[in-house]
């Protein structure tokens, strides 16, 4: 997925960089209608998304409730 | 004048119509059928045996008195089967059964699908690259710069083998709460492989050999755990590398989404493989060409049971009902075709379909109807499989007779909440979580979670049961997790789109489900994807704040109309997998106190979770929330609410 950056004003730091928005304009229709998956084009982002979305399986950098007690 | 007691046969308008169409049609279905013959009072409180020739063996408990223990002592089989044995192996068979099932076809998608990966199965592909690597990650299979089809044939052939593993453990039992497969090795029960719990399960319950009633309702534990994540597990996941994670898709539900001017085509069973392709045939122009050349405006595909609940997840197909709707389906005059594959369909469809014109087509190898059309599935040869399908519907349009009636009833639902999904609408798709949930638990705006599930059951009134149950708890502010035929009745109910939230839910509950943009209640699916609901369990649990194990949550279960063995191996794994779980309908041991009190006491101290029977809606919704109360308790969230801001009133009055 590209990144949208928008360039602000902000008080006391002059001009900054902020994550612009994220969402597809328009309004899915059909069978579209609530997709998301598609939106993980590569190999590599769908990875990246499984390491953080389902962190607790398949990160190895998050601490769910059990990681604590039990070190994987 | 005393009011004639009316007996209610459904909530559903389009049911109701339907039965009393069947009536003057001459057409015998469930519901008179089910007048006219009683359940038997000894087989089903389980204390009747045909286990062998001998028998069958009954064993009532004495109407209306105490029995001394020289009675109870001699109350038992010709072989001395007690009747707790006979109770408890009657239950472990009905878990096997169930267990079978379900696990035989998630086999068959084993089968599809490396037939698909192997591009053996024309029509059929590896649809969701994201699914197939998570599953893949499960697996240990090597990933790297592998095609989707290697990495799909590995984890194919992991998978078949995992049926039959005779030693070690399930693959996917590695995904339970760590705590959770602590207990299960504690318990001796971490499934081996399905086939070999089920044939342990029938070898045990023969005549002569486990005589014990607690080792075999540990067994039914055992075999059941293989089904749930198990042969289920494997079910569901196949079927979404192979044809998509479901995501949320609008579409609607009941009798009235058949089409008086088009062809009426249901698919109804439980595989997913000839849905799918029918999904894909009936949009053909030159398919649809031909229905118009034969006097119909198109073709309408709609479902019915759990391969309803699969092409809706995935394809916004709509469904023309549950399970007793089956036959009032085919009693609209308009249906030109059922198409059944397995599990749940009634030989009477057979004999009402002579009442009208209605083209029964069985496609399976292992499931014929005598008297009906079989049109042989064969994956390899799919599309050509389901386009004669299809010609056979069209063909049949213009022998529709004159009595048609199609009930004006239909309702909107949402559905396609897998566990992936609900992940990604709560945490958006840069951190994908449960926090927002489990915070809300804590918080105390959701008061907790249930799932109910499972079948309808023609001897309490259609759909009444689910509708009250889900009501009582979405009020009580319990965020309600559907599958199956319990889902649909909801969905029925117009329960499954956002608007129920303030309708419907207590505030809190309504106030999460507004801000998210879901319905208080989320449909998961059909009755394999129950697997989905154990890892929503288990993502609860493993992100923190609810305790460490399933048993941990303030969570239940219930089949409030249950009716089949798969729901008996449904609840079975639910409860030891930490869920405390209530049926209603019937109770298959009631006969018997000793198993009884086994299941719905002494399984709590060992498996966390335990079984209930209760068949008043709002009393099974109240211990539902009862337990979810006392696991909020113990988790010292039961005080937890908005964080109050003290004025200065407020301050004195504290001093
Ligand atoms: S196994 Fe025993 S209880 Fe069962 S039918 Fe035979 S003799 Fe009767």
């Amino acid at each position: 997925m590209e990144y949208k950056v928008d360039k602000k004003e902000s008080p006391g730091w002059g001009e900054v960089e902020v994550l612009g928005e994220t969402y597809e304009e328009g309004r899915p229709e059909g069978e579209d209608l609530g997709r998301w998956r598609q939106k993980l084009a590569s190999r590599e982002e769908k990875l990246r998304y499984l390491e953080n979305g389902e962190r607790y399986w398949y990160g190895t950098e998050w601490f769910g409730s059990e990681k604590r007690k039990n070190p994987a | 004048m005393a009011e004639e007691k009316k007996e209610v046969k459904s909530i559903d308008p389009a049911t109701v119509e339907m039965i009393e169409k069947a009536a003057s049609d001459g057409a015998r279905v469930v519901f008179e059928r089910a007048a006219t013959m009683k359940p038997c009072p000894i087989g089903s409180e389980g204390s009747c045996c045909s286990m062998c020739s001998m028998g069958p063996c009954r064993v009532p408990l004495p109407k209306g008195k105490e029995e001394t223990p020289e009675e109870k002592r001699k109350r038992v089989g010709v072989c001395g089967a007690t009747p707790e044995t006979i109770a408890a192996r009657n239950f472990l068979r009905k878990t096997a059964a169930g267990a079978a099932a379900h696990s035989d076809h998630g086999r068959k998608v084993t089968e599809a699908f490396l037939l698909a990966a192997k591009g053996e199965a024309k029509g059929f592909q590896i649809k969701d690259e994201q699914k197939l690597l998570q599953v893949a990650l499960d697996l240990g299979v090597e990933i790297g710069d592998r095609s989707n089809e290697e990495i799909a044939i590995d984890i194919g052939e992991m998978a078949y083998k995992d049926f039959g593993r005779q030693e070690g453990e399930i693959l996917f039992g590695r995904r339970a709460p760590l705590k959770r497969q602590e207990l299960w090795h504690k318990q001796g029960v971490y499934p081996r492989g399905v086939d070999r719990e089920v044939v342990e399960a029938m070898h045990r319950t023969h005549m002569g050999v486990d005589q014990d009633y607690k080792s075999l309702l540990q067994q039914a534990a055992r075999t059941s755990l293989a089904d749930g994540w198990g042969g289920s597990m494997i079910a569901t996941e196949l079927q979404d590398i192979m044809f998509g994670t479901p995501s949320p898709v609008l579409s609607q539900i009941n009798l009235g989404v058949l089409k008086e001017d088009e062809v009426n085509l249901i698919i109804h069973g439980h595989e997913p493989q000839l849905a799918e392709m029918l999904a894909v045939v009936t949009q053909d122009p030159e398919m649809i060409e031909y229905a118009k050349s034969k006097g119909a405006k198109g073709i309408n595909l709609a479902g019915m049971c759990c391969t309803a609940n699969e092409i809706l997840m995935r394809h916004g197909v709509p469904i023309a009902g549950n399970f007793l709707q089956q036959e009032l389906a085919i009693v609209t005059g308009a249906l030109e075709a059922m198409v059944v594959d397995v599990q749940c369909i009634m030989q009477g469809i057979a004999d009402i379909a002579k009442c009208f014109h209605t083209k029964i087509i069985t496609t399976d190898p292992r499931a014929f109807i005598e008297g009906t059309t079989h049109i042989e599935f064969d994956e390899r040869k799919a599309v050509d499989t389901a386009r004669a399908i299809v010609k056979a519907a069209i063909d049949n349009f213009p022998n529709r007779g004159k009595n048609v009636r199609i009930p004006d009833v239909r309702s909107d639902l949402i559905a396609g909440f897998s566990h992936e999904t609900i992940n990604y609408l709560l945490g958006g798709l840069f951190l994908s979580s449960y926090r927002p949930l489990n915070d809300n638990i804590i918080n105390g705006r959701i008061r907790g979670v249930a799932g109910v599930v499972g079948c309808n059951n023609v001897r309490v009134t259609h759909d009444d049961v689910h509708v009250t149950m889900v009501k009582e708890l979405i009020k009580n502010d319990v965020l309600v997790l559907q599958t199956g035929c319990s889902a649909m009745a909801c969905a029925k109910a117009g329960l499954m789109v956002p608007e129920a939230a303030a309708e419907f839910a207590g505030e809190g509950l309504a106030e999460v489900c507004q801000a998210v943009g879901i319905p208080p209640v989320l449909h998961l699916g059909s009755c394999v994807d129950n697997a989905r609901i154990l890892i929503a369990a288990t993502a609860m649990v493993k992100d923190g704040g609810l305790g460490d194990d399933i048993s941990d949550l303030p969570a239940a279960g219930a089949a409030p109309e249950w009716m089949s063995e798969k729901a008996i191996s449904i609840g079975e794994y639910f409860v030891a997998s930490g869920v405390f779980t209530v049926f209603g309908a019937a109770w298959p041991t009631l006969g018997n106190k000793e198993v009884t009190d086994f299941l719905f006491k002494d399984t709590e101290d060992l498996y966390g979770g335990m079984w209930a029977f209760e068949p008043d809606p709002i009393k099974a919704a109240q211990m539902m929330i009862a337990h979810i109360d006392k696991k909020r308790k113990a988790l010292g969230i039961d005080k937890a609410r908005e964080r109050v801001l003290y004025d200065m009133a407020m301050r004195r009055e504290l001093e």
